[in-house]
C-alpha cells in the first residue's frame, strides 16, 4: 500500500503542483500551437505521453549503463537528445501506419515532438532525485507517464477553453497568441494555488 | 541498403567528431568545475565554524562518512579542528526536497552538537517566498539551537517562518533534524 | 538580401520571440531576471552563431535524409560546450539557469534557422542571420526580464529601483508563472496593435 500511495502523490505532484507547462515552462510551443481543437489537442498529449513514458526509460537505462560507467556524463546532451529523435521517428512511423487520420490531423507538429522541451526536460529531472520519491528506474518511467498527463490535461483544458473562445468578443490586437498566453497565466494562477499541497 | 549503410556511418563519424571535440574539453573544465565546487564547499565550511576573531587558516576539517543519499552517493560529514588540533565543532550537510528543488544547508555544530551557525547553499525555491531562505534574516534564526529545538512554530516550535514559504523552511528544519540524528549517533562515543 | 539586413532582422521584422513566436520555453521560464534573460539569451546566441556557420559550412556533404539528426548533433555540441564553460566559469549563473542550459538544443529557433537558412546560404550570410536572430532573441529576453523583475521585485539587475517600500511588498506574481504569460500576452497584443496602426 505504501507503493500505492508513494505513486498517488507522485500523480498529484507531477500533474497538478509541478505541471510541465504551467508550473516548470516546458512544453509551450506544442501548448499554444496544437491548444486550438479538442480532438487534435488529445491527441497531441497522448502522443508527447507516449514519447515521454519511452524517454525517461530510455534515457535512464543510457545513463545508468552508458554515461556513468563509462565517465561520459558530459555527453548526456547529445546522447538524449538523438535517443529522442529516434523514438519520435519512430513513433511517427507507428501512428502513420496505425491511425493515419491522427497523423493527418496532428501533421507537422509530431516530428516537432522532438523539440519539445518536456521530453528532454523530464529525461534530465528524472535524473536530479528532487521529487522526494525512490530513485529507480520505475519510478523514473512513472515520473515520465504522469508529467506527460499532466502535459496533456492543461492541453485539453486550453483546447476545450479556446474552442469556446471562437465565439467570444475580442480586441482584434488580442486574437490569437495574446489571449491564449493570457488564458494560460489565468491557468497557471490557479494551478499556483496547488503550491504546498501536502500529504 | 548501401545507401543506408553510408547515411549510418556518416551519422557516426559526425557523432565521433563530437565525442571527441567535447572529450577533449571535458578534460579541460572538469578539473576547473571540481575546483570551483570545492572551494564552495570549502568557503561555506569555514563561514559556519570560524568564529569572528579567529583566522580561518588556523582550522582544519577532517572528513568522515554519514550516510549514502539517494542516488547512491556518499554524504559526508566534518569535523573541525582549531590550530592546537582541539576538536571544536562538526560541519553537516543536510540536503532534502523542499517546494520545487533540493534545498542544501551546511550546518556549523559545536562539540555539543549545538547549532553555531547555517548556510543554505544550494536551491531553487520559488523567488521572493521560499528563495528568502538565503537572505541575512533567515540564518539566524537557526542559531544557539540543540536537537529537541529543531521545530518550526507551525509545528510548535521556536523557528520561525518565511511568510508564505512554510514549506521551504520545515524542511530546511527537518533535514537538518534528519542529519544531526544521524550525526549525533556517530559520533556518540 | 544584403548582409546588413539579414542581421536586422532579427531585432523587430522577424523578432524570433515576438514575430515568429519561437522559443517560448526559456523565454518564459528565464525572465524573471534580468540576469538570467541576458545569461540565457547570450548563451543561445552563442549556440546559434557556431551551429549556422558549421551547418552552412557541412550543407553540402550532409545528405538530405539525415540532414535533421546532423544539425542536431551539431547543436547538441555546442550546447554542451557552453554548458561546460558555464559549470567552470561562470557558476552561478549556470546554477540559475540550470535545466534550461541543456534545453538550449530543443529551442526552435536554432533548429528553425539551421533548416531554413543556414543549410540554404553561405557562411557569411548565415553568421549575419544567427547573430541578428540570437541578439534579436536576446532583446526580447532583457525587456520581459525588465518588465517581470521591475514589477515583480522593485529591482533591475539585483539593482533597486523602486522604493523599498515596494520592495518590501513586490507585485511577486510577475516573477512567478502566471507573471509570465501574462506579460508576454500583453506585449503580443501590443506589438499587434503597433502592427495595426503601421497599416
Amino acid at each position: 500500500m505504501e507503493f500505492l500511495s508513494q505513486i498517488m502523490i507522485m500523480a498529484v505532484g507531477a500533474i497538478f503542483i509541478n505541471n510541465f507547462v504551467l508550473a516548470k515552462f516546458l512544453g509551450i510551443c506544442p501548448y499554444l500551437g496544437v491548444s486550438k481543437k479538442l480532438d487534435s489537442a488529445l491527441g497531441m498529449g497522448m502522443a508527447v505521453t507516449f514519447v515521454m513514458t519511452m524517454a525517461s526509460a530510455f534515457t535512464w537505462l543510457i545513463q545508468s549503463y552508458l554515461l556513468i560507467p563509462f565517465k561520459i556524463e558530459y555527453l548526456q546532451t547529445i546522447a538524449f537528445i538523438l535517443t529522442i529523435a529516434s523514438l519520435v521517428q519512430f513513433v511517427e512511423m507507428v501512428i502513420q501506419k496505425n491511425a493515419p487520420a491522427l497523423y493527418k490531423s496532428l501533421g507537422v507538429f509530431l516530428p516537432l515532438i522532438t523539440t519539445n522541451c518536456a521530453v528532454l526536460g523530464v529525461a534530465i529531472l528524472n535524473l536530479t532525485a528532487d521529487n522526494g520519491l525512490p530513485y529507480n528506474f520505475g519510478f523514473s518511467i512513472l515520473n515520465g507517464f504522469f508529467s506527460g498527463v499532466g502535459f496533456t490535461v492543461v492541453l485539453v483544458l486550453m483546447a476545450g477553453i479556446r474552442e469556446k473562445l471562437e465565439y467570444a468578443e475580442l480586441p482584434a490586437s488580442m486574437k490569437g497568441m495574446p489571449i491564449a498566453l493570457i488564458i494560460a497565466g489565468s491557468m497557471a494562477l490557479a494551478f499556483l494555488g496547488f503550491a504546498g499541497l501536502k500529504f | 541498403m548501401k545507401y543506408y549503410l553510408k547515411l549510418g556511418i556518416i551519422l557516426l563519424v559526425t557523432c565521433a567528431i563530437a565525442t571527441g571535440i567535447l572529450a577533449y574539453l571535458n578534460g579541460l573544465t572538469a578539473p576547473l568545475i571540481k575546483e570551483v565546487k570545492d572551494k564552495e564547499a570549502e568557503e561555506a565550511r569555514l563561514e559556519v565554524t570560524v568564529n569572528g576573531e579567529n583566522d580561518p587558516n588556523t582550522y582544519s576539517f577532517q572528513q568522515k562518512f554519514l550516510d549514502s543519499d539517494i542516488k547512491g552517493d556518499s554524504v559526508f560529514y566534518y569535523i573541525a579542528f582549531n590550530q592546537d588540533n582541539d576538536k571544536v565543532g562538526y560541519v553537516l550537510t543536510a540536503t532534502k526536497t523542499g517546494y520545487s528543488s533540493n534545498v542544501k544547508t551546511v550546518v556549523g555544530l559545536d562539540k555539543n552538537f549545538k547549532i553555531k551557525k547555517i548556510k543554505v547553499i544550494d536551491q531553487a525555491e520559488t523567488p521572493g517566498l521560499g528563495a528568502k531562505c538565503v537572505s541575512p534574516d533567515f540564518a539566524p534564526r537557526f542559531d544557539n539551537l540543540g536537537y529537541e529545538d529543531l521545530k518550526v512554530d507551525k509545528d510548535g516550535g521556536s523557528i520561525e517562518s518565511i511568510t508564505g514559504a512554510t514549506i521551504t523552511t520545515r524542511t530546511i528544519t527537518n533535514s537538518i533534524k534528519e542529519s544531526l540524528e544521524k550525526l549525533m549517533k556517530l559520533e556518540a562515543n | 538580401m544584403s548582409a546588413m539586413k539579414e542581421f536586422t532582422k532579427g531585432f523587430i521584422k522577424e523578432n524570433p520571440v515576438f514575430i515568429l513566436v519561437l522559443g517560448m520555453c526559456p523565454t518564459l521560464a528565464v525572465t524573471s531576471s534580468v540576469k538570467n534573460a541576458l545569461g540565457m539569451g547570450l548563451s543561445a546566441t552563442f549556440v546559434l552563431l557556431c551551429s549556422n556557420i558549421i551547418v552552412s559550412l557541412i550543407k553540402g556533404i550532409v545528405p538530405e535524409k539525415i540532414r535533421i539528426p546532423m544539425f542536431i548533433v551539431v547543436i547538441a555540441t555546442f550546447v554542451t560546450i557552453i554548458d561546460m564553460v558555464m559549470a567552470a566559469y561562470m557558476a552561478p549563473l549556470h546554477k540559475s539557469l540550470g535545466l534550461f542550459i541543456p534545453l538550449i538544443v530543443v529551442n526552435c529557433i536554432i533548429l528553425g534557422r539551421a533548416e531554413a537558412f543556414a543549410s540554404k546560404n553561405n557562411v557569411f550570410m548565415s553568421m549575419m542571420d544567427g547573430l541578428g536572430m540570437g541578439l534579436g532573441f536576446t532583446f526580447a529576453l532583457v525587456i520581459l526580464g525588465t518588465i517581470r523583475e521591475l514589477i515583480g521585485s522593485g529591482k533591475i539587475y539585483d539593482f533597486p529601483i523602486l522604493p523599498q517600500a515596494y520592495q518590501d511588498n513586490p507585485m511577486l506574481v510577475a516573477v512567478l508563472a502566471p507573471g509570465a504569460f501574462i506579460t508576454l500576452g500583453f506585449i503580443l497584443a501590443i506589438i499587434n496593435l503597433i502592427k495595426k496602426e503601421g497599416k
